[in-house]
């Protein structure tokens, strides 16, 4: 492991401090698979302390939480400004088929599934990284290109799907010892579930800026303000106006443009089981959004109003660490109401009878830890998740749903292991199957009444890998072999139109190939 | 499934996973839906007709392609919507809603989308715009703890457009594949809506007739074009398949053409769509509890069709306990020997018994039975559009009284709802596909005309809106959307409504009486008694309780039941002290010693008498 010289700011004494690059589109009210967007593993985040302490080639950090004894703080050396430029990725590539020789599809039916069929995914990331000794501060710059599928030698279009992820500016210790402050756009993230591609708690995505504060006490405070203005109609709406001063033709003007603003605060504080390494980790977390009113344009070309939005999110983590080889066991709560019940970018539907959000909900409780021994080790967990959209009764859009997850490993060599991956998924969307299989086939009118729409989803994987990193869940970069079993009951079919593969089978079929790293950034692994 | 999933899944189960998840709340679903009689007699109830999309949107959540700047497209409305209007309706003292159909429709055809629910697609599912299935159990149930039972509109007739006849061969669609205006009003002919062929709808090339053009089905989910359901309708052979009807005084084109729009027309003489007519509807019952169906386009369907439909569904629907089931049929025709065949009990040829019988599967014979009532269109003419919005005589109304025994059926079918056809005429004053009464009247004759139906014999139908003054003419401007009006319980005519709704319910007579003309004028001048009429309820199944009505459709000046010497005379005998209790005033008339009468009524008023004993 790195060293740090301000442990409290490291990721060992954060415990998972992720900031990572998934679940953009995996808002609540989505679809029942993986959106496409890119996934990453938990991290901290950083100080370039680290960075500079350290080789580029160590291996990276585990995304999970772990002691760090505390230090006492160190002196800017007696030199001059020092600077340099680093380089971090997090990637992942995928290539795999079905029985029948059709790319392989997700095959999860909840928000958040298994991550083995993510697809093909990085992010390149450079920093300019300088330290001020006489101020006893540090600068960075951090940039974080994200490239996702599909990719060329696939699909043969040459294009890219292109993000900036994080482009942003942050000072630490400028002034004041254990201050922070940064502006830009980033992704704050806090711990993950690295097998659902997961941050339960917190995974705020925004253009703003924030503070943070470290004490020495082991506690840390992260408070944030950002927004964002999805290019959806919810936010946004264009109309063509006569051009002025007797031009020709029209001219556009943005007749709604309103801002998501969303604020945020983090509360953390590690207790240590006596000298450690392990310890205890809480965690209380809370975000406010406001959206304001404003007005649109009607399909009678009349004005109408859109009302305000508001909303909010509460939320807890428990996590105990061992601080052996990534031994760590989260619960998270989380309770989101309104507009923060939606996802960032998502526009909201179901809205209520006001023509707002208000009323939506979402509450989320999970479980995630890894344990490994020896040659073994079990990443497992789960969460159960409720949500329902602002809209009286009950829809489409309102979701039950949970998954359990687990998989251990075992390691046949230093580099080389198996692991078995299995996974229980169960959703229910609000809405009644009509139809009677039955009389479906038949072509009659089925005698059977509406019920409600409950699909389950059972996963078995198996996965050979090679580790040259060596043991632990952790450990990067990963090679490996995948083959999945997926059943799927009745229920989980009909979330299917009629004429999908998916719909038709009971049981579906992947083998895929797949490597995934990372080193030297902030999204995963740590500097 | 393997061991390995089920055990999985017991394990996760147990390991709640419920605590968040399967506590959705389906609003007693998992209840048996208990089906009853929730009428006793259909003559003690006022309808009260409602296009859901246009009466109150109560869930955002399935507002699809809502536009409201158009009157032809979706507005909104839904069922959850009009439950919570509920205690508004039944403030008017209706007792039974008639609703839009409950099946999925197509969604829009020609920049016309498919909110009124005349475009079916899948009889089996609802409409998402509305709803689900639990949204109409819930209107439902919500409706009986009122006293209001609910009628369903039902379409048998056709299908939406959804096939197209291939005429030129070539596979797709085509907007025009030859030039009209010589049989017909429509200039381009189209493969959607090609004009009726009695030989069934020819393919043609450029050397000429090539035979039956194929059916084709359309496919696109965005508009709900997709075959229909059940799925044996998607079989080609059961539709006629014979083009637009251009003529409806030809009985071939009446019964087998297309309904013009290009709704295709189903061979409703084949025991499959029989049988998937029956199950279709009588399932939406045996899942909501309805208790009534209107049924749409009687007159272009076959009456073995009827004695079928109407037979199987009260026979299934009486086996779990709910009879007393109202179906009331739509022939939109001003023939009342046409209109009122629907309602007879007579039995075909031999053959032809035979041939129907051919469909019976339960052993249980097709008799001569057929609905149970039919919609006045031959008194919405004759009374309502001649005498109280034009001012014609009122004699009419007689003669049409007179004529209705031969006309109507005068037995209660069996299993039906006990009351003989002729007794239970759905009587009303407008409706979604005619202009609302003040389209062309004043709201003075308007009040009139209600007073007339809601005391007739028959059953009264009030279309949604007349109790706010809606005005719109013709289709779909007679479709206002109801949320405008800001439900107001304090209108004059809504409270007009409630107060007549209320004397129905107290004077056995208005609803059981029997009926006989007083007083008809054929004048309609200056005359004393021009645009009087008036009629009185009493015995039958009201015992002594007795009305008389009396109105004055001269919107001219004060008319008096009286001509030249010669006074009305009434039923009830001389001495009886009758009080108007309309008036305010209460003003009371005596019966003359000859059973005669004397009111003087100002123009467009009206009386309701009742003995000053009975009041």
């Amino acid at each position: 492991m790195r060293g740090s010289l301000d442990p409290l700011r490291s990721p060992l004494a954060r415990g998972v401090v992720a900031i990572g690059v998934a679940a953009l589109s995996l808002a609540p009210h989505s679809g029942i698979a993986h959106a496409d967007e890119p996934a990453a593993p938990a991290v901290s985040d950083t100080g370039i302390d680290k960075a500079l302490a350290t080789p580029a080639d160590e291996p990276a950090a585990p995304a999970v939480s772990e002691p760090s004894p505390p230090a006492a703080p160190a002196k800017p050396p007696a030199t001059e400004h020092e600077g340099r430029f680093s380089f971090g990725s997090y990637g992942r590539v995928l290539a795999a088929t079905d029985a029948e020789g059709r790319p392989a599809r997700d095959t999860d039916i909840v928000v958040h599934g298994s991550r083995l069929d993510l697809d093909s995914y990085v992010e390149l990331e450079l920093r300019r990284e300088d330290r001020w000794p006489a101020l006893e501060a540090e600068s960075e710059v951090t940039a974080t290109l994200a490239v996702g599928s599909p990719l060329f030698h696939w699909d043969g279009e040459f294009d890219a799907r292109v993000a900036v992820r994080n482009l942003y500016f942050e000072e630490r210790g400028l002034g004041v010892r254990g201050l922070d402050a940064w502006v830009g756009t980033r992704y704050l993230r806090g711990d993950n579930f690295y097998l659902l591609d997961f941050w339960p708690l917190d995974d705020v995505n925004t253009l703003g800026g924030g503070v943070r504060y470290t004490a020495p006490t082991r506690t840390r405070a992260d408070v944030h303000l950002g927004f964002g203005r999805p290019d959806n109609p919810f936010y946004r709406d264009l109309a063509d106006r006569p051009a002025p001063l007797g031009q020709f033709g029209t001219a556009t003007i943005e007749l709604l443009d309103r801002q998501r603003m969303i604020g945020s605060a983090r509360l953390e504080q590690t207790v240590l089981f006596g000298a450690g390494p392990g310890g205890l980790k809480l965690v209380g977390y809370g975000e406010g959004h406001r959206v304001p009113t404003g007005e649109r344009e009607a399909t009678s070309g009349a004005l109408e109003a859109v009302p305000q939005e508001t909303g909010f999110v509460v939320g807890a983590e428990i996590g105990a660490f061992s601080g052996e080889r990534d031994g760590f066991l989260n619960l998270f709560a989380r309770y989101a109401s309104g507009i923060a019940a939606y996802g960032a970018f998502a526009s909201p539907e179901g809205l209520g009878l006001d023509r707002s959000t208000a009323g939506a909900h979402e509450l989320l409780l999970a479980v995630v830890g890894n344990y490994e021994l020896g040659a073994f080790a079990l990443q497992a967990g789960g969460y159960v998740r409720s949500f329902r959209n602002a809209s009286v009764g009950l829809d489409f859009g309102d979701v039950d749903e949970g998954i359990v997850i687990a998989r251990p490993q075992l390691w046949l060599a230093d580099f080389a292991g198996l692991a078995v991956e299995g996974s229980y998924q169960l959703a229910q969307r609000g809405v009644l199957a009509d139809l009677d299989p039955e009389a479906e086939a038949s072509g009659a009118v089925g005698s059977s009444a509406p019920v409600p729409l409950a699909a389950h989803v059972g996963k078995l994987s198996l996965m050979p890998f090679l580790s040259p990193a060596g043991r632990g869940s952790f450990k990067r970069p990963l090679l490996w072999l995948a083959y999945t079993a997926t059943f799927r009951d009745d229920g989980a079919r009909m979330l299917y139109p009629i004429g999908d593969q998916h719909r038709a089978r009971s049981i579906d079929h992947f083998f895929g190939l797949a490597a995934e790293w990372w080193f030297g950034g902030t999204s995963y692994g740590g500097d | 499934m393997g061991l390995t999933f089920a055990l999985a899944r017991t394990a996760a189960t147990a390991l709640a996973l419920g605590s968040a998840v399967g506590c959705m709340d389906f609003g007693g679903l998992d209840e048996k839906v208990e089906l009853g009689t929730n009428v006793a007699d259909w003559r003690d109830q006022v309808i009260y007709q409602v296009l859901v999309d246009r009466f109150e949107d109560g869930d955002l959540g399935n507002d699809f392609n809502v536009d409201r700047s158009a009157q032809a497209r979706w507005h909104g409305g839904d069922w959850a919507g009009l439950e919570s209007r509920l205690d508004y309706i039944a403030g008017l003292g209706v007792t039974a809603l008639w609703i839009s159909p409950a099946y999925r429709n197509v969604e829009t055809d020609a920049d016309v989308d498919g909110y009124h629910g005349y475009w079916p697609q899948d009889f089996t599912a609802p409409n998402p715009h509305f709803g689900d299935v639990m949204a109409l159990r819930s209107l439902v149930r919500a409706a009986h703890e009122r006293g209001i039972a609910v009628v369903l509109d039902v379409v048998t007739n056709h299908i939406g457009q959804l096939f197209y006849y291939d005429i030129n061969l070539n596979g797709h669609a085509d907007d025009q594949v030859r030039g009209g205006g010589e049989n017909s009003p429509v200039l381009h002919i189209n493969e959607h809506d090609p004009d009726f062929d009695p030989r069934g709808v020819q393919a043609e090339t450029s050397l000429g007739e090539a035979g039956p053009a194929p059916v084709m089905w359309k496919r696109d989910p965005l508009t709900n074009h997709m075959p229909p359901r059940p799925a044996v309708l998607e079989r080609p052979e059961m539709y006629n398949r014979r083009g637009r009807t251009l003529d409806f005084e030809d009985p071939d084109q009446l019964l087998h053409g297309d309904f013009p729009g290009g709704l295709k027309d189903l061979d409703t003489t084949r025991c499959e769509v029989k049988e998937a007519m029956v199950d279709a509807y009588a399932r939406w019952v045996e899942l909501t509890d309805l208790d009534g169906f209107r049924i749409d386009t009687v007159k272009h369907v076959e009456r073995e069709f009827w004695r079928y439909f109407t037979q199987k569904v009260r026979q299934r629907l009486a086996e779990q306990g709910k009879k007393n089931f109202f179906m009331f049929g739509e022939s939109f025709d001003g023939r009342a020997e046409l209109v009122g065949a629907y309602t007879k009990s007579e039995l075909p040829s031999d053959e032809q018994l035979a041939r129907e019988n051919a469909c019976v599967t339960d052993g249980r014979g097709i008799t001569g039975d057929q609905l149970d009532s039919v919609f006045h269109f031959p008194q919405y003419y004759t009374a309502i559009r001649d005498v109280f919005q034009l001012g014609l005589s009122t004699d009419r109304i007689e003669v049409l009284w007179n004529e209705r025994d031969k006309y109507y059926g005068l037995t209660a079918p069996e299993l039906g709802t006990g009351i003989p056809p002729l007794s239970a005429l759905v009587n009303f004053i407008d409706n979604h596909d005619v202009p609302r009464f003040l389209y062309s009247a004043s709201p003075a004759a308007l009040h009139l005309a209600l007073l007339f139906v809601m005391t007739e014999e028959g059953v009264p139908c009030v279309y949604y809106g007349t109790e706010q003054r809606l005005s719109g003419g013709n289709d779909p401007a007679n479709r206002e959307d109801m949320w405008l009006t800001g439900f107001d319980t304090e209108a004059p005519t809504y409270q007009y409504l409630a107060r007549l709704g209320a004397l129905r319910k107290r004077h056995a007579a208005l609803r059981k009486g029997t009926q006989r003309v007083t007083w008809a004028s054929s004048r309609s001048g200056d005359e004393p008694d021009a645009g009087v009429f008036a009629f009185e309820r009493t015995g039958g199944d009201a015992g002594d309780s007795y009305a008389l009505v009396v109105v004055n459709s001269n919107a001219a000046h004060e008319s008096s039941p009286a001509y030249e010497g010669a006074p009305m005379k009434v039923g009830a005998a001389p001495g009886t002290v009758l009080v108007d209790v309309l008036a305010a005033s209460g003003a009371s008339y005596t019966v003359g010693p000859g059973g005669e009468v004397a009111i003087t009524l100002e123009p467009l008023t009206g009386a309701l008498l009742v003995p000053e004993s009975q009041r």
